[in-house]
């Protein structure tokens, strides 16, 4: 069975109605959503009243968890001061916004969701602000899955849609010890595990303006990575009469953006 | 000059096993740097006296450099040193008579202290925590998953990561091995290979289990302070 997965709406009402539409033209009826409905967008409670009206099972993402708990991740999540103001002026706006009705649904989500071996996460199983790179270290990729205790990770946060393989894998080791030095080795087969990014519907950093989302099939464990263009121009508009920083407009007129996110993008806060 | 550590950890407030391991260390040539990496304190015993002893040493002493532990963690936290957060993890782990414990062994006058020690040190290519870069109360011993200790040290970028949470001696070295990746995207496919890299993690004990890491051989000596003159493990150059 084919089901969606979709992720890092940010409060895009186009462009998250033009990928809701394309799924539903396919048939598929199972989606999962993988936060971050607000944040950057000029429509949050559009967009939180479509997920809930649809009735789709999401898990927080980095920007809904600030909007309820406050902003406490630390400087760490920006790159530079200035893209740090900006995204301040983006929480505390959306935070007006937002309804409390809505708030108090993106409070409920839970931070990870599981159906038998896929497991639904933000950023990582570790955090929703940990960013799950394309070329993280290989091992430490594998690391994230097989610790959570699932054969494929859907993840979000980059905003840059990937499917990962990791497989034939192998960590020999040796004990030097106290009592004895044991020369034969250990040698342990690291399982197969797949790393599925769905990219960003509202938001998206792939290097085109399309939205992107992806399509899972349980049986033969295919992922295909979708694109739907949307009119961009009418979200653009909406941010800027929103009085949102106009460069939010501009990025998604061009597509990307100058990776605003952690340098280290292995690194994780530790408030 | 060559490098010689002595690695402690977990003496709890106990400054005899402490004073032992001052005095294994004068009979040992050519220690140039000791360690403790965390839990100077615990519930069980007054700590007062060693923690005076760590930031005023004796003229003779090796001068220690300390970084906290899990239990200076739940200490500082209960303290009110870590925000919001309280000593959550001793008190779901042992209840609220392990927090009072606490916070009966410590003088607050060394709380500034404690809560001045840094999570870890990186010397050359190595780190020394208490748990691991994941967390101060990460149990790594020589059991835990290679792929789970590759990752601490790959978080770091280090070759060696001496940890100290397990109170476990080990010294797990990471020989070979290799993963396949392909990673697919919107502009197509590419293959990578990565091999395992050379690395270690070191267990260095607790307690009177303490650890000689020479720096140059990268060998580690296991040894336990005693009471007795004829102390073992002197054998080693
Ligand atoms: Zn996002
Ligand atoms: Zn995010």
């Amino acid at each position: 069975m084919n089901h969606a997965i979709i992720s890092c709406l940010h409060a895009n009402l186009p462009a998250t109605e033009a990928v809701l539409n394309d799924i539903d033209r396919q048939g598929i009826d199972t989606i999962t959503c993988l936060g971050d409905l607000v944040g950057y967008g000029p429509q949050p409670n559009e967009v939180v009243e479509l997920i809930r009206k649809r009735d789709i099972a999401t898990c927080q993402g980095c920007w809904d968890e600030d909007i309820i708990d406050g902003l406490n991740a630390c400087e760490c999540s920006y790159p530079s001061q200035l893209a740090e103001r900006r995204g301040h002026l983006a929480h505390q706006w959306t935070d007006d916004q937002l309804t409390d009705e809505n708030k108090s649904f993106l409070a409920s989500l839970p931070t990870s969701l599981r159906r038998d071996r896929l497991l639904f996460v933000h950023g990582s199983p570790n955090s929703q602000h940990e960013y799950l790179l394309p070329d993280m270290d290989a091992f430490a990729a594998l690391e994230r899955v097989d610790t959570a205790g699932a054969d494929i990770l859907f993840c979000g946060h980059t905003h840059q849609p990937y499917v990962r393989e990791l497989r034939d894998g192998s960590i020999r080791v040796r004990l030097q010890n106290a009592d004895h030095d044991c020369d034969q080795g250990e040698e342990l087969t690291l399982p197969m595990r797949k790393i599925v990014n769905a990219g960003s519907v509202g938001e998206p950093r792939h290097g085109s303006t399309n939205a992107t989302y992806v399509i899972h099939n349980d049986a033969t464990d295919e992922v295909e990575i979708k694109e739907v263009p949307y009119d961009v121009g009418r979200t653009c508009q909406a941010i800027v009469e929103a009085g949102l920083p106009k460069v939010f407009a501009w990025r998604l007129s061009h597509g990307f953006e100058f990776a605003e996110q952690a340098e280290d993008a292995s690194h994780v806060c530790e408030r | 000059m060559i490098e010689r550590w002595a690695l402690v950890s977990g003496l709890l407030g106990d400054l005899e096993t402490y004073d032992l391991i001052q005095r294994d260390l004068k009979k040992t040539r050519g220690v140039t740097s000791l360690f403790i990496l965390g839990d100077l304190i615990g519930p069980k015993r007054n700590c007062d006296a060693l923690l005076d002893r760590l930031k005023n040493p004796h003229r003779s002493d090796l001068k220690p450099d300390c970084i906290y532990g899990w239990w200076e963690e739940q200490l500082l936290a209960e303290r009110g040193f870590r925000g919001e957060r309280k000593a959550d993890a001793l008190r779901l782990s042992q209840g609220e008579d392990a927090v009072s414990a606490l916070l009966n062994t410590v003088n607050p006058s060394h709380l500034n202290w404690l809560a001045s020690l840094q999570f870890g040190f990186i010397e050359l290519d190595c780190a020394l925590i208490h748990g691991s870069s994941s967390d101060v109360g990460d149990n790594l011993t020589s059991e835990t998953s290679p792929l789970i200790l590759l990752d601490r040290l790959t978080r770091l970028n280090v070759n060696r990561l001496f940890t100290a949470r397990s109170t476990k001696q080990f010294h797990l070295e990471l020989t070979g091995g290799g993963i396949n990746s392909q990673v697919k995207d919107l502009n197509g496919k590419r293959e990578q290979q990565q091999e395992v890299p050379k690395r270690s993690v070191i267990g260095i004990g607790a307690g009177a289990h303490y650890t000689i890491y020479d720096v140059g051989s990268d060998k580690t000596h296991f040894l336990t302070a005693s009471s007795q003159t004829n102390t073992k493990g002197m054998g080693f150059v």
